[in-house]
């Protein structure tokens, strides 16, 4: 069981990196050509102004290992893959909205679709790893956006943040990076936290 | 009277103009920033589980995954097979229909109880239906019962608070009630004792709070699930809560008040079409079998003999 707990796919943001450019969640919005009012992954910035306290982090979907959106959702429509990554059934999903109301970081998003506001199906980040459809398909690529996943390629967001604050991959190999960077702080010029 | 009705037009139309003032204000609302996904998406996060919040997260999510959807299956399943065991073991009560009668329900008190049973008959599966969904498969169909869930909540909306007013003073529950209660309403045998109530019994008492009161908690709960990214400061303020425990305490309200609501749904069709055969004719067409109101109804009909009105 630990073997597999060990090869979950996980995203980590190193807020000692983040410089809040927004990067990440533009990649993901064009990448996927979301709709406005849908962001799957969003930069946000705490303790604003607080000297010594202020930080930038990336947040989307975590995909949770224990994913409580799974657990509440009425029409089961969530599924979990081997390697951990939290998908769901757009055709499925009834816009409940009880996904978002179980989720710790916000990630479930809902476009406005019909007249007198209805929800539409849920959207959330995929981890690029699209969703039920047949992979890599059209129906696939409308529906979920890209399958990097499938295709052997990192998240678009990981891919080209800039000061490389966003991880992902196997928690393991997240966790031996995020060491090594800890480890070598204040040592040379890994000093300063973008490494520049 | 007719100074009575003119002034009931004057407050049906304030009434009128309170639910499109409501309506408007929603629409506003909607219109604002997002409380969800914008600059307030921190401030959600943060209620989640941590040591100072209301926990609604991690609650909403363990009561949804463990117990709704079983305390409505248990409603869904247990409340009809107990009735279906009266109906086997005691039988219905039957009254003589073609006799004198009574008339008790007017053309307005019909009119709305009628709008109020269209919308219930609508809402009731359809809630059944969402909280099934993953057995019924999803989708579509499950789409189009939270849909019509939604549409038919408009019509109870409009009717919930004339019904309230409506009925209010024969709702207070007195010390037939504690009577009634004792031997539960007489149900558990088939003698035609005078059973002690007023124009209505303990249980239809009941079944009034949680469909009027219980109602509107309904509709205002279901309403904020609906717009879900509705900006209400008061709201929060008054609550303490963050937008996104809005929606979780609204969750959890919705399904705890709606076990309350479909069970004494349930029970309400049943007394009125099964346990005493023809009862709904009283609603209908007004009229009441004065037999049965003499007997089910004992202190309303003395009441009505006193002021010699039968
Ligand atoms: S949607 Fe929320 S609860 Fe579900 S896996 Fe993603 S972060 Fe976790
Ligand atoms: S919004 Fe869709 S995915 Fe989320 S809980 Fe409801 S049906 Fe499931």
């Amino acid at each position: 069981m630990s073997s597999n707990e060990m090869s979950k796919m996980k995203f980590y943001c190193d807020d000692n990196r983040c410089i809040e450019c927004d990067g990440c969640s533009v990649a993901c919005a064009e990448a996927h050509e979301l709709p406005t009012g849908v962001n799957r992954r969003k930069v946000v910035t705490l303790n604003e102004g607080i000297e010594g306290k202020e930080f930038s982090t990336s947040i989307a979907c975590m995909h949770c290992t224990d994913a409580p959106c799974e657990q509440v959702c009425p029409v089961d429509c969530f599924y979990v893959r081997e390697d951990g990554i939290v998908l769901h059934d757009k055709n499925k999903c009834i816009g409940c909205g009880y996904c978002l109301y179980a989720c710790p970081f916000g990630a479930p998003q809902f476009p406005r679709d019909g007249a007198f506001g209805t929800k539409g199906a849920m959207d959330k980040c995929t981890m690029c790893a699209g969703g039920p459809e047949e992979t890599n398909s059209e129906k696939e690529r409308h529906l979920y956006g890209q399958n990097r996943i499938a295709e052997g390629k990192v998240p678009v967001c990981a891919a080209m943040c800039s000061t490389k604050a966003l991880l992902v991959g196997e928690a393991q190999e997240v966790a031996k990076i995020y060491r090594q960077r800890v480890s070598s702080y204040g040592k040379g010029v890994q000093s300063a936290p973008y490494g520049w | 009277m007719d100074g009575n009705a003119s002034m009931k037009g004057k407050v049906m139309r304030k009434y009128f103009y309170f639910i499109i003032a409501t309506l408007f204000l929603a629409s506003a609302a909607y219109a604002a920033d997002s409380q969800i996904w914008g600059d307030m998406r921190v401030t959600n996060i943060f209620g989640y589980g941590q040591v100072e919040s209301k926990n609604l997260g991690p609650l909403f999510t363990m009561l949804q995954s463990e117990y709704f959807p079983m305390i409505f299956f248990g409603i869904l399943v247990g409340v009809p097979a107990a009735f279906a065991m009266h109906y086997l073991a005691i039988g219905p009560k039957v009254f003589p229909h073609g006799g004198k009668k009574i008339y008790i329900f007017s053309v307005f008190n019909r009119f709305v109880h009628q709008v109020a049973a269209l919308s219930f008959i609508i809402l009731v599966p359809t809630g059944f239906m969402i909280v099934f969904g993953d057995k019924l498969g999803g989708g579509s169909l499950i789409r189009l019962a939270k849909d019509l869930h939604g549409l038919a909540t408009v019509p109870f909306a409009i009717v919930v608070i004339p019904m309230f007013l409506m009925w209010l003073k024969d709702a207070f529950f007195n010390f037939d009630d504690v009577k009634w209660m004792m031997i539960v309403g007489g149900y558990l045998s088939k003698e035609k004792r005078p059973i002690p109530a007023g124009k209505f019994n303990a249980g239809q008492k009941m079944w009034y709070w949680i469909a009027t009161l219980g109602g509107m908690i309904m509709i205002l709960s279901g309403a904020a699930m609906y717009f879900m990214d509705f900006d209400i400061a008061w709201l929060r303020e008054i609550t303490g809560l963050s937008q996104i425990d809005i929606l979780r305490a609204s969750a959890i309200i919705h399904n705890v008040v709606g076990f309350a609501v479909v069970a004494l749904f349930i029970t309400h069709v049943y007394m009125s079409v099964f346990a005493i055969k023809g009862a709904i004719h009283s609603i209908i067409d007004g009229h009441m079998e004065e037999e049965e109101v003499k007997i089910l109804h004992s202190s309303y009909y003395k009441k009505l003999k006193d002021q010699g009105k039968v």
